[in-house]
C-alpha cells in the first residue's frame, strides 16, 4: 500500500545561489566578521576548559607554575579507586531510565495539550510545569517520607521523582513541535489506507523523531546530573557520578581527580548533543 | 556543573528547618535505647552476615582510601561488608535520617554517619541516634572515661549516641618562606595581618572553618577561654562579643581585598592559600596538610602555626541512626574503628593521619608501641605538641548566634 511520504532528511537540500559575484564580493566583510566572531565566541567558551583539561594530566601543579609540574595518571586512577567506573555505568543507566519515562509521558502530555484534549489546559499546564518553580530539596524531603511509607523501593523513587522533573521539559519541547505539526499528513494517510499503526510508526514518529530526541536528550540531562534526589531518595545505594564530582570538589587538593570526574560528565551528553545536531536537523518544508 | 554549589547551599538553610520541625514533631520519638543485645557474643552474632553503610564527607581522598582499603577489608574479616557513600556535606546524611525518622523506618539506608557538632545535636534533638550502645565495645575500655572531648561533642552530652573515633585540633598553617616572623599568640596573629594588608582572611560564617575562626577570636578578645561560659547565655553573649565584632570590623581593611568579600568556604580559602594569594589558611582537619604539601598543592615551606594560648580542639564520632537495621554491623564497624590497630593505621601520615582517641595509659606496651613506630609528619606536630593548653568547644547555641550577628555586624554592617 503506497503511502505519501513527507520529504525525508534524505533529501538534499540546495540553498538559492546569489548569482552575480558583486554580491559575493560585498558580503566578504560580514563573512570576515562572522567568523572572527565565531572564533572569540570559540575562544571564549573553550579557554575556560582549558585548566580542566590540563588538570586531567597534571600528579603536580603547584602555584605558581603556569603548566603542570608533573604528569601522569594519578587523577585518573583516583577517580577510578573511588568507583568511577561503576558510577559512570550507574549514571549513564539512571539518565536513560529517566529518558525513557518522562520522553513519552512529555509527548502524550504535550499532544493532549496541543490538540486541545484535556479540560482546563492552563491548569494542566500550570501543573505540569510546577516542578520547575518547587525546590528540589522541598520535594525531595517531602516526598521521600512519603515514598518511605509506601514502601517504594529507593531506585524506582529516583526515576519517579526525576521523572517529574523532567516533565516540564519534555512537555514543552514536544508542545511546541505538536504546534507547528500539520495533521493533514496523517489525514491523508489515512485516507489512502494506512491502518492507525501504520501512521503512527510511518508518519506521526518519523515526523516528530527530530523532537522526541531533543526531549530525550532534555530528560537524560535531568537524570546524568541530579545529586540531590539521586542521594536523598537513592538512599545511598546508587553511587552516581554526580556524587563523586561533588563531594570531591568539596575537599582541598582534588583538581585532578575533579578534572577526570567532570569531563567523564561532559562527555556523554556532548556525544548525544553531536549526535542530535546530525539526528534532529530540521527536515526540509520547515517541519519538525 | 552546578549541583554542588546549589545542593549546598539550599541544605544548608533548609536543614536547620527541617530538622526544628522534626524536633517539635519528634516530641514522640525520645533517643532510641539499645534494644535486644544482652551481650557483646550477641551483637557479632547478630552482625554476620550484615552490610554496613557508613555515610562520610568524601571530599577527603585520604579518609575514602582508609576506608576503602583498610577498614573495609578489616571488617569483612569480621563479617560485616562496608560500603561507603560519599557526600558533599555531612548534612546530606542528616536529612535522609531525618525524612526515614519522620517516615518510621525500620530498616533505613544509613547505618553510620562520621559526625560531630551541630549535626550531632540537630539529630540528638530529633531522636535520630541509637543511643546508650556505646558501653557495649569492648574497645570503648582504651579510651579514657573522664576524656572531656569524648564526653561532650560541643556541648552536647554524648551520652553513648556515638563512639568516638578521631581527635582534631584547630589549626593554622602558614607559608614560611613568606612569613618570616610567625606570630605566636591570636592577638600576634591578627597584629600580622594588620601590618600586611592583604595577606590574611578567613572563610566567611557560617562556614564550619570560618567559624570556628570567629569562636577562637572571641576567647583571645575576652582574655582566653575561661571567662567565656561554654553553654549558650544570652547575658554573656552581649558582654563579649561587642569586643569580638569591634576587632573584627576594626581588622576588616587589612584582610585580603580590603575584606570587602571573604573566601565563601574553607575550600576558597585554601585554594587563595594554595595560590600564593594570602599567607595562612586554617583547618579543623590538620590530617590533610602533609599530603596536601607532599603533592606539591601547599607551598613546601608550609608550616604549622602553634599558638601559646592554645586552640579549640574537638572530636568527631560514628554515629547510628536509630532507624538502621543493621545496628549489631554498624557496632561491630564502631568497635573495630576503635581498635589500637585501625586507630594506629589511620594516625599514620602517610595513610590519613587522624588523631587517635585512645588514652595511651590503657594501652598495653604492644599496642602503645604501634603509635610510637608511626613516621612523624613533617609538617604537622605531633597531637600533644598541638593540642597544648587545648581550649574546649563552645556549646553548639553558640555557634548560629555568632553566625548570624558575624553576617549582620561585619557582612552587611559595613
Amino acid at each position: 500500500m503506497a503511502v505519501t511520504l513527507p520529504p525525508g532528511p534524505r533529501t538534499p537540500w540546495t540553498p538559492p545561489r546569489g548569482d552575480g559575484s558583486a554580491l559575493r564580493i560585498s558580503r566578504t566583510p560580514g563573512r570576515v566578521g562572522r567568523t572572527l566572531l565565531a572564533l572569540a565566541l570559540a575562544v571564549w567558551f573553550l579557554l575556560p576548559l582549558a585548566p580542566l583539561g590540563l588538570w586531567l594530566f597534571a600528579d603536580r601543579w603547584s602555584y605558581p607554575a603556569a603548566l603542570p609540574e608533573a604528569w601522569g595518571l594519578d587523577g585518573v586512577r583516583s577517580a577510578l579507586a573511588q568507583g568511577a567506573g561503576p558510577a559512570f555505568a550507574r549514571s549513564l543507566g539512571l539518565g536513560l531510565a529517566v529518558s525513557a519515562v518522562a520522553t513519552p509521558l512529555g509527548a502524550l502530555a504535550a499532544r493532549a495539550l496541543a490538540y486541545h484534549r484535556v479540560p482546563f489546559p492552563a491548569a494542566v499546564n500550570a501543573v505540569l510545569f510546577a516542578p520547575l518553580a518547587l525546590p528540589a530539596f522541598a520535594a525531595a524531603f517531602g516526598l521521600n517520607v512519603l515514598l518511605l511509607r509506601l514502601q517504594v523501593p529507593p531506585l524506582a523513587g529516583v526515576i519517579l521523582i526525576l521523572s517529574v522533573y523532567a516533565l516540564p521539559y519534555t512537555t514543552y519541547t514536544m508542545r511546541v513541535a505538536y504546534g507547528s505539526h500539520d495533521l493533514g499528513f496523517e489525514e491523508e494517510a489515512r485516507t489512502l489506507g494506512a491502518t492507525r499503526w501504520q501512521v503512527l510508526a510511518r508518519v506521526h514518529l518519523p515526523l516528530l523523531a527530530p523532537a522526541l530526541a531533543r526531549s530525550a536528550f532534555l530528560a537524560f540531562l535531568i537524570g546524568w546530573s541530579d545529586y540531590l534526589i539521586t542521594l536523598l531518595v537513592g538512599g545511598g545505594a546508587f553511587i552516581t557520578v554526580p556524587m563523586l564530582v561533588a563531594s570531591a570538589a568539596s575537599g582541598t587538593g582534588n583538581d585532578s581527580v575533579v578534572a577526570v570526574l567532570s569531563v567523564t560528565a561532559v562527555l556523554p551528553p556532548l556525544i548525544l548533543l553531536l549526535g542530535l545536531g546530525f539526528f534532529a536537523r530540521k527536515p526540509p518544508g520547515g517541519l519538525s | 556543573m552546578t549541583f554542588t554549589l546549589r545542593t549546598k547551599t539550599i541544605l544548608s538553610g533548609t536543614a536547620a528547618i527541617a530538622a526544628a520541625a522534626l524536633a517539635l514533631a519528634g516530641c514522640a520519638a525520645p533517643p532510641a535505647a539499645q534494644a535486644g543485645f544482652t551481650g557483646w557474643d550477641q551483637v557479632t552474632a547478630a552482625a554476620q552476615g550484615q552490610t554496613v553503610r557508613l555515610w562520610m564527607y568524601g571530599g577527603d581522598k585520604q579518609g575514602n582510601s582508609y576506608v576503602d582499603n583498610t577498614l573495609k577489608p578489616a571488617a569483612a574479616k569480621e563479617g560485616v561488608t562496608l560500603e561507603r557513600v560519599p557526600v558533599a556535606d555531612t548534612k546530606d546524611a542528616m536529612n535522609r535520617v531525618l525524612t526515614e525518622v519522620q517516615a518510621g523506618t525500620r530498616d533505613g539506608a544509613v547505618d553510620l554517619v562520621w559526625v560531630n557538632g551541630d549535626n550531632f545535636g540537630t539529630g540528638k534533638q530529633a531522636g535520630a541516634w541509637s543511643c546508650g550502645w556505646t558501653s557495649m565495645l569492648p574497645n570503648m575500655t582504651l579510651t579514657a572515661a573522664s576524656d572531656p572531648l569524648l564526653a561532650n561533642d560541643f556541648g552536647a552530652p554524648v551520652e553513648g549516641c556515638e563512639a568516638p573515633w578521631s581527635k582534631a585540633q584547630f589549626t593554622f598553617a602558614y607559608n614560611s618562606a613568606t612569613v618570616t616572623d610567625p606570630p605566636k599568640t591570636l592577638a600576634g596573629l591578627l597584629d600580622w595581618s594588620r601590618t600586611h594588608p592583604g595577606r590574611f582572611t578567613y572563610p566567611a560564617p557560617p562556614d564550619f572553618t570560618g567559624s570556628v575562626f570567629t569562636r577562637q577570636v572571641l576567647y583571645s578578645v575576652s582574655g582566653g577561654y575561661a571567662n567565656v561560659p561554654l553553654g549558650f547565655e544570652r547575658k554573656a553573649f552581649d558582654r563579649l562579643t561587642p569586643a569580638l565584632f569591634d576587632t573584627l570590623t576594626g581588622l576588616a581593611p587589612s584582610l585580603w581585598r580590603e575584606g570587602k568579600t571573604y573566601p565563601k568556604t574553607s575550600g576558597e580559602l585554601d585554594a587563595l592559600y594554595a595560590g600564593g594569594q594570602v599567607d595562612f589558611t586554617m583547618t579543623y582537619g590538620p590530617a590533610t596538610l602533609t599530603k596536601l604539601v607532599a603533592d606539591g598543592t601547599y607551598p613546601a615551606a608550609t608550616k604549622v602555626l602553634t599558638l601559646e594560648e592554645g586552640t579549640v580542639g574537638n572530636a568527631s564520632f560514628l554515629a547510628i541512626p536509630s532507624t538502621s537495621g543493621h545496628q549489631a554491623g554498624a557496632m561491630v564497624v564502631a568497635n573495630l574503628a576503635l581498635s589500637p590497630e585501625q586507630q594506629a593505621a589511620k594516625a599514620d601520615p602517610r595513610v590519613w593521619g587522624q588523631f587517635p582517641v585512645l588514652d595511651p595509659a590503657a594501652l598495653s606496651a604492644a599496642q602503645r608501641a604501634m603509635f610510637e613506630a608511626l613516621p612523624p609528619s613533617p609538617v604537622v606536630p605531633a597531637y600533644d605538641v598541638l593540642s597544648k593548653n587545648a581550649n574546649p568547644e563552645l556549646a553548639a547555641a553558640w555557634v548560629p548566634e555568632l553566625d548570624d550577628a558575624w553576617r549582620r555586624q561585619i557582612l552587611t554592617g559595613r
